[in-house]
């Protein structure tokens, strides 16, 4: 469904952005409180939750036994999906995967799968004839606003706190899923002409183009995404590159609290 | 599914089943309301283990028109089962099993709701079950019927969601993973809690007709004590303190 | 959130409830009666008022009436009429000869685009719900300027108070123009300033009502505002 945009919406966030204000009275690059739940699911070999203001994600990851293609027989495979069903807003309509899902789940995936934090050939049983297959799937239940960094988030989190269930498969002893290192997504996007860090539902409503940015530890990109229309400046970039990599150490951080749990 | 299987234990030697509950003995049941603020109304509920979220939206215009009646709403139910809900992870997607629970399910609001209040309208109700064991459907509609009550929807009753089934040919009250899947019978219903009306009803497997009674006896009581808690869950909500 | 209002002891009730004996008293919204037995409908307080008992509800949908003044949103445009989103399950109709300019045929969408907001008033509301708009009369038109903020639509008479009062003190006390549709929207029209204390003044109002906080908030900017005066 095409959401209704009130001129008045375009018009005020274009004024609050001259004064270098936001709708809700938050500084430019200052993001709504972010809550962060692991292990919050049984039948999920890992799980997560993550509550951004109105947003509402969760994430659990599964596992199982496959055959290793055969150019690669010593290596696993990772995939991750993401869900926008009609659960998640007024705007949402049942029916085969939207092109926005497969976005958000594919930018996801590239954040966590370019930074290697998963080495595939730890995912390894048998060369050849026997490995594991990580599943991430993320859920968004409620859509206020920046949907990417929530499920980004989510995505990594329960990575992290996964327990791969090898007993259940008969291929030795459980244990922890190896993860080295947490890719962490910042998202931006044009409200008012200018770019802000953690878009609400209004200023996604009112605003035009999105940037979504996803650093390893180190600070190194791993994946980036441009999204809807607009264009920006290299200048413009430099600036909310800044930002992404305090925001993202910021939100590093909160992970290694909920691990050090 | 109800294979039973005679040579897995479900009872221990002194009556009590394996979780060391008594025969008429619910899994322990919390609940939440207005937990997802996009929704128009929502909840979650967390029976043993199952969690059950639930979001409505509406009521809004019927589209596409053909799904339009004249003189009242229609409810539009999808109840899902999220990826990672299950032991082995489900493919995304609706499948024949979900489409008839949605169906059932809607079918069993419309007869609470006050439907023809809401000529050519509909009202969407989502079930999303993110963990599964045993029991999702009467999850999915308690978690449905507080979520409508969270959104204003005017309705004549509540429903709350319950079963018993059957197990080493003993009638037991709420079957957890184990005893759904080597039991002999198991007997979902949605009960109005204030009218004593059942507006949904599934069983398979093989009862008695005395051991049918007894199932029904016991579903009676748990209604009871699961509608307390979505009542209480609904003055937490909104009534700034305990019931 | 706590939405007790101060004073009498408020009942909540959920649906399905039975409320007690119908014998000589009549049914309000939010209240059926079964086997001689009033049975709520809705989650709200319970209220008993001349003899009528009924439910105020918590959350409700915006039901349209003839004679509502609503904000809309124009959703679509066609050569001789405008669709309306005004927060219900239908979209409004507002005709050509209902707007308040004279409009050729196939030049409505000169006068008022997609995404406009106007004021306007409801007509009619028939018994499908079909609902008819119109912009003739004192005050309505489309919206060029200001900010709108969403109200729950229970809340509406609270907002505005007695005769709105309280309204009116809320447009001194910031120096705003603030329209309050039955739809559950506000128009708010004035300074950057008084804007945003308008928008969070409504919300606190919402979740708290005239609260001794919001009485606060309020003394607040009427004096700030007398002292810039």
């Amino acid at each position: 469904m095409v959401e209704l945009v009130p001129a008045l919406l375009r018009q005020e966030l274009a004024r609050l952005a001259e004064e270098d204000n936001r709708i809700d009275g938050r500084g430019r690059w200052d993001a709504r409180d972010v809550s962060l739940e692991t292990d919050c699911l049984y039948n999920a070999e890992g799980s997560a939750k993550v509550v951004i203001g109105g947003t509402v994600v969760y994430a659990g990851v599964k596992f199982e036994l496959r055959t290793p293609w055969p150019d690669r027989p010593t290596q696993g495979s990772l995939m991750c999906g993401a869900e926008l069903r009609p659960v998640a807003g007024r705007k949402y309509e049942p029916g085969p995967p939207s092109p926005q899902s497969i976005e958000l789940g594919r930018v996801v995936d590239r954040g966590i799968r370019e930074s290697g934090c998963i080495d595939m050939e730890s995912l390894c049983i048998v060369p050849g004839e026997k490995v594991w297959g990580v599943m991430i799937d993320i859920h968004v239940l409620s859509d206020q606003g920046n949907i990417f960094d929530a499920c980004g988030l989510a995505a990594i989190a329960a990575l992290r706190t996964a327990v791969v269930p090898a007993e259940r498969f008969d291929v030795g002893e459980d244990h922890k899923l190896l993860v080295n290192g947490t890719p962490i997504m910042a998202s931006f996007t044009r409200v008012g002409g200018r770019f802000v860090l953690d878009a609400n539902e209004e200023e996604e409503l009112g605003g035009d183009e999105r940037i979504h940015i996803t650093l390893g530890d180190e600070g190194h990109l791993h994946s980036l995404q441009k999204g809807l229309k607009g264009v920006f400046t290299p200048a413009e970039f430099a600036e909310i590159f800044d930002v992404a990599q305090k925001r993202c150490v910021e939100l590093r951080k909160l992970v290694a609290e909920k691990e050090g749990n | 599914m109800m294979g039973g299987y005679g040579d897995v234990q479900l009872l221990n030697d002194d009556g009590s089943r394996l979780d060391g509950r008594k025969v008429d003995e619910m899994r322990p049941v919390s609940i939440e309301a207005g937990v997802l603020p996009a929704a128009d109304g929502s909840a979650m509920v967390t029976h043993g283990l199952n969690v059950a979220v639930a979001a409505v939206y509406g009521p809004m215009e019927a589209h596409p028109r053909k799904i339009q009646r004249q003189d009242r709403a229609v409810i539009d139910v999808r109840y899902n089962m999220a990826p990672f809900s299950t032991s082995d992870r489900i493919r995304p997607g609706f499948n024949r099993r979900s489409r008839e629970i949605s169906k059932v399910t809607a079918e069993a609001l419309e007869s609470v709701v006050l439907v023809e209040r809401y000529p050519r309208s509909k009202i969407r109700v989502e079930i999303e079950i993110l963990a599964a064991e045993a029991g999702t459907r009467c999850v999915g509609i308690t978690a449905a019927a507080v979520a409508l009550a969270d959104a204003g929807i005017p309705m004549r009753d509540m429903i709350v969601g319950v079963a018993s089934g059957k197990i080493e040919d003993t009638v037991v009250l709420d079957l957890d993973k184990a005893e759904d899947n080597y039991g002999q019978a198991d007997l979902p219903v949605g009960i109005l809690p204030n009218t004593g009306e059942i507006a949904f009803l599934q069983m398979d497997g093989d009862l008695s007709p005395d051991e049918f009674d007894l199932a029904m006896e016991y579903n009676f009581k748990a209604a009871k004590e699961i509608h307390g808690i979505m009542v209480d869950a609904l003055k937490r909500k909104y009534d700034g303190g305990e019931a | 959130m706590s939405q007790g209002q101060a004073g009498a002891e408020q009942r909540l009730v959920t649906p399905g409830m039975a409320i007690g004996p119908s014998t000589g008293k009549r049914a309000g919204s939010g209240i059926i009666v079964a086997e001689e037995s009033f049975i709520a409908t809705q989650l709200g307080w319970l209220r008993e008022r001349n003899n009528t008992v009924s439910v105020d509800p918590i959350n409700a949908a915006y039901m349209p009436r003839s004679g509502d003044l609503v904000v809309g949103i124009v959703a679509e445009v066609r050569n001789n009429l405008w669709f309306m989103n005004i927060n219900g399950s239908f979209q409004g109709l507002l005709p050509m000869s209902l707007a308040p300019w004279k409009v050729e045929f196939g030049a409505a969408r000169q006068h008022m685009d997609v995404g406009d907001v106007v004021l306007a008033r409801v007509q009619e509301v028939d018994e499908c719900h079909n609902v008819v708009l119109t912009m003739k009369g004192v005050g309505l038109r489309r919206l060029n300027q200001g900010a709108v903020e969403s109200i729950p639509v229970q809340h509406v008479d609270r907002v505005r108070g007695e005769n709105n009062a309280l309204l009116q003190r809320m447009r001194d006390a910031c120096d705003c123009r603030i329209m309050v549709g039955e739809n559950g929207r506000a128009w708010i029209e004035g300074s950057s300033e008084g804007i945003s204390w308008a928008r969070s003044a409504l919300q606190q109002l919402v979740q708290e009502g005239h609260s001794k906080g919001f009485e606060t908030i309020l003394n607040e900017m009427e004096n700030k505002t007398k002292g810039d005066a």
